[in-house]
């Protein structure tokens, strides 16, 4: 049986967004800036605490101290209908905003939060605390020294560049490009601009990656607030309907070491998350106006392109090189806040923002008549993807 | 009780699943799933084959020939133990009967490294209880690695 996109297709709407500042050290807990976020997101909106019924949210196992329960009670809201955590790192960034989309659509919930709060920059890393005893695919591999995202990616960007023939200076064009985007954007937390000189002659990371090929580490929260298409138009903001939904994973998955076990390493989640966002809203690429595109590591961006087929596999370097990702005068700009390369990482729920921001028309790099966003959380764990929609 | 203790490298807590695997380490042998319902090599272990779902499975010897997938150097920051020993070169291989391994390379430094070498398993005894398996090069040509029959007939 094919999925009925028609059930959920344009049938919310998001209407209002929240973010606490970005920083280093925010100097207080996830529970409180989630709240923050949440509450600026309603206010935006014109609801209250109470008429929340539903939240859902990213989460980390063993990291996250925020339950469901705990943000509904401090923030005030009405009895829940619906409630759930999306693991996956970066891969989630997108599923609590589907699944409230979900819960709205099927009438679980009226008008449901989604919220990332991560205090990455002054928590300290995950792998950082690997022990000294490992189970699991970690056992195969923590032992070879290989723990981290860098590494990781790192190993699957030198495949790339011997299978496509794709460099280093393509890696740090995308760095370089979102930098020039953050420049503009006042809650950028870097807003200098480098050039590809700057980034390969940062310090080496995981070879070929450089320091400035990599996202930064903060603290901080973004919320937004779904609810039906119809009530939406009754509330304050211009509404942003959300038109397309997905997540994905490919079949025998292992996360992102598992792309190399994997026959093809770049079959990557988020080739089927892409696949389901479009069929979904029966869209293709040639209909997006602006991309916002997961960006941990500079070649993911490369990936995402590819995936989301702006173009074949293996062209994205030539694309990102031919300025094409760049505002204003790039067909499909990229990550105009400046993505996590740049404004901040929040697991790439910023993106999200941002996608709306364009829609609305108020982005500080805001493409001439966006009508169409693009959202894409990570690419090489399970993952996924929104597009966004002007109601006017 | 002041003396400061070197860092611990991570290493592999064995489960029912994996023992067989890090015991034949131990004797010097590289054994790799092998699905008893379709003949598939597989890894990493798992406890159904993907392809034909059956539980059984035999812990079958790999021939030791690989070829260097990709790699990258890890430089800081890193868990204390890698940290000392920076930048600390990772290689993932490709097994001559498909499957591909997380890894280090011995015998060469990083500079040398070229997509492709063929390798051949080696076998680094960590402490009584751990041995990992590396790879070296095996200084055959690759045409002649590729000329050489797998020990299973190819899955598909």
């Amino acid at each position: 049986m094919k999925p009925d996109s028609a059930i959920i297709r344009d049938r919310t709407a998001i209407v209002g967004v929240g973010t606490t500042e970005y920083a280093r050290d925010i100097g207080r807990s996830e529970l409180k800036t989630a709240l923050e976020a949440i509450r600026m997101a309603l206010d935006e909106a014109g609801l209250g605490a109470r008429d929340v019924d539903a939240i859902f949210k990213i989460e980390t196992p063993g990291e996250d101290p925020n339950s469901e329960l705990e943000i509904a009670r401090n923030l005030g809201a009405g009895a829940l209908r619906c409630w759930g955590g999306f693991g996956y790192g970066g891969g989630g960034a997108c599923a609590p905003v589907v699944h409230a989309a979900m819960a709205v659509a099927t009438g679980m919930a009226s008008v449901a939060v989604a919220v990332r709060a991560r205090n990455r920059g002054s928590g300290g890393r995950p792998w950082a605390r690997t022990g000294s005893r490992v189970t699991g695919l970690a056992a195969f591999e923590a032992p070879y020294g290989l723990v981290s995202p860098v590494q990781q990616i790192a190993l699957m960007a030198r495949r790339y560049m011997h299978q496509y023939g794709a460099t280093a200076e393509d890696f740090a064009r995308v760095a370089v490009v979102q930098r020039s985007h953050a420049a503009r954007n006042p809650r950028a937390f870097f807003r200098e601009p480098i050039t590809v000189d700057d980034v390969l002659n940062s310090r080496l990371i995981a070879e070929p990656l450089h320091l400035l090929d990599c996202s930064l580490e903060t603290d901080g929260a973004c919320a937004v607030v779904v609810t039906g298409a119809e009530r939406a138009r009754d509330l304050r903001q211009l509404p942003v309907l959300i038109s397309g939904v997905s997540q994905g994973m490919p079949p025998r998955h292992y996360m992102m070491n598992g792309l190399l076990y994997q026959d093809d390493p770049f079959d990557m989640p988020s080739k089927y998350a892409a696949r389901d966002v479009y069929r979904s809203v029966g869209m293709g690429p040639e209909e997006i106006d602006v991309a916002l595109l997961y960006d941990v590591f500079s070649p993911m961006v490369l990936w995402q392109l590819e995936s989301y087929g702006f173009c074949q596999p293996g062209e994205a370097a030539g694309f990102v090189r031919d300025g094409r990702i760049a505002w204003p005068d790039g067909e499909l700009p990229v990550n105009t806040h400046g993505g996590s390369l740049s404004e901040a990482y929040v697991h790439g729920f910023n993106h999200i923002l941002e996608g709306v921001r364009q829609v609305r028309g108020t982005s500080t790099c805001q493409v001439e008549g966006a009508r169409v966003a693009l959202v894409a959380a990570a690419a090489v764990v399970p993952s996924s993807a929104l597009i966004l929609r002007s109601a006017a | 009780m002041s003396q400061e203790q070197p860092p611990a490298r991570p290493l592999p807590q064995e489960t029912p699943l994996t023992a067989p695997f890090w015991e034949a380490a131990r004797q010097r042998r590289l054994v790799i799933q092998c699905c008893t319902g379709c003949s598939r090599y597989r890894w990493p272990p798992e406890v159904a084959c993907y392809e034909c779902g059956s539980f059984d499975y035999e812990w079958a010897p790999a021939s030791g020939r690989a070829k260097l997938y990709t790699w990258t150097v890890a430089h800081p920051p890193l868990l204390p133990y890698f940290h000392r020993r920076a930048p600390w070169p990772i290689a993932v291989v490709e097994l001559e009967e498909g499957p591909r391994m997380i890894t280090n390379i011995v015998g060469i430094e990083s500079g040398e490294y070229e997509i492709g070498m063929p390798l051949v398993a080696g076998f680094e005894d960590i402490d009584k209880d751990v041995t990992l398996v590396v790879f070296r090069p095996s200084g055959e040509t690759t045409e002649g690695a590729e000329g050489l029959a797998p020990l299973r007939p190819e899955p598909r």
